[in-house]
């Protein structure tokens, strides 16, 4: 008896050294467990220069939008290559990740022009663009990047209309258009309506009973009244879409 | 005979205090990476809310019509509570641009923290395009 009491007591400092293991090795699983489980987050450093990147292509999709508005209220053309410049020029002064190089080239091939087309002629179609191609090159600070990407920025205006004679010149004209901004259904900020009386052009107004309908999707239809004498009623549609884009497109009308 | 059983005990016991030293030594770098990651996750939520208020050109709207208060609310709702911010808005020759301070703390409460700091470059979209340089200055409350 006394034997077994000496052998334990003999042997409970192994018992603590193991007891003691036993904790380490709890502590240090807990601790792994928990590295384990946030590691998904030590990729924020390649998510960051991803999403500088983006931030580069929002910024340039920014100044086209903000370049057509301009252009398209009459600005000149080269405001376009003019804003890329300074965009380009704010890119490369930028070091957070590194040294970037912008480089972009618009588009010259037809119907473009310095970047830009306007298309707004008498066939119930009009159309604001401007198209451009980017690379942007980032080295430095342990990090290497290239990107390619090319940016258009398009305003569609798509314009059905027909009119009905109501008596002697008097005719109810109907117009139905769409607006579309990069091919998808878009809002109109402001809508203008002209209609042409020989070599003028009339906005309607409440007394030629004026109403736009919205549709909610990107279709709008306008209807009124006026005294016409020609055959061929021509209408002209102006859109400032919700970028501050304008687009316009006429057509004349067909008799139902 | 006594005296080697002490002795043992006292090395048993060193063994048992150098094991739990150095288990908490081995600890000690997973929570100073833990740490970072801590900051790095904070610049991405940064960049994140500059990047969603930018993609509808919220972004420029508010700096160009200098509505810092505006400003200041959009990035405290969209960053996590417990984030501290302060932001500064540049123009293309680097002059400050925002009149009053943007900032959910006053810089005391920043200086004794570990920041991070996002730089940001935004574009308006408005027909007189301008160009902005955007630092936003982050860092936990605790």
């Amino acid at each position: 008896m006394k034997a077994k009491n000496m052998k334990r007591k003999g042997s409970s400092g192994q018992v603590i050294l193991i007891a003691v293991l036993a904790m380490a090795l709890i502590l240090l699983s807990t601790q792994v467990y928990v590295f384990e489980v946030q590691m998904p987050t030590i990729e924020t450093g390649s998510n960051s220069l991803n999403d500088h990147i983006f931030a580069i292509k929002l910024g340039s999709r920014n100044v086209a939008i903000g370049s057509l508005a301009n252009i398209s209220s009459g600005g000149a053309y080269t405001v376009f290559t003019s804003n890329l410049e300074r965009w380009a020029s704010l890119v490369g002064d930028e070091s957070q990740f590194g040294k970037g190089i912008l480089n972009n080239t618009v588009e010259g091939s037809y119907p473009y022009s310095s970047g830009v087309w306007l298309y707004w002629e008498n066939s119930g179609f009009g159309v604001s663009s401007v198209f451009a191609n980017f690379t942007f090159e980032l080295s430095g600070r342990g990090v290497a990047a290239n990107s390619s990407y090319n940016l258009n920025v398009t305003t569609t205006l798509l314009v059905q209309d027909t009119y009905q004679v109501i008596l002697g010149d008097e005719k109810q004209i109907n117009v139905t258009f769409n607006l579309l901004n990069e091919g998808k259904p878009a809002l109109a900020e402001q809508i203008t309506l002209y209609y042409r009386v020989f070599d003028s052009w009339f906005a309607p107004n409440a007394s030629n009973n004026y109403v736009v309908t919205d549709y909610g999707n990107g279709t709008y239809r306008a209807s009124f009244r006026a005294s016409i004498p020609s055959p061929n009623v021509e209408v002209s549609v102006h859109v400032v879409d919700r970028r501050e884009i304008f687009v316009q497109a006429n057509a004349t009308c067909s008799q139902i | 005979m006594f005296d080697r059983k002490g002795q043992i005990k006292i090395i048993e016991a060193f063994l048992a205090v150098s094991l739990m030293f150095a288990a908490l030594a081995l600890m000690t770098p997973f929570s100073s990476t833990t740490d970072f990651e801590r900051q790095e996750t904070l610049k991405k939520l940064g960049t994140q809310v500059l990047v969603e208020l930018d993609k509808n050109g919220t972004l420029g709207k508010l700096i160009g019509y200098g509505n810092w208060t505006a400003l200041e609310q959009s990035v405290e709702i969209l960053l996590p509570s417990g984030a501290f911010f302060n932001l500064t808005v540049y123009d293309e020759q680097m002059q400050k641009v925002n009149t009053q301070d943007i900032s959910n703390t006053n810089l005391t409460n920043l200086q004794g923290r570990e920041t991070t700091s996002v730089q940001y470059l935004c574009a308006t979209r408005n027909s007189d395009v301008q160009l902005y340089k955007i630092r936003l200055q982050l860092a936990w409350a605790k």
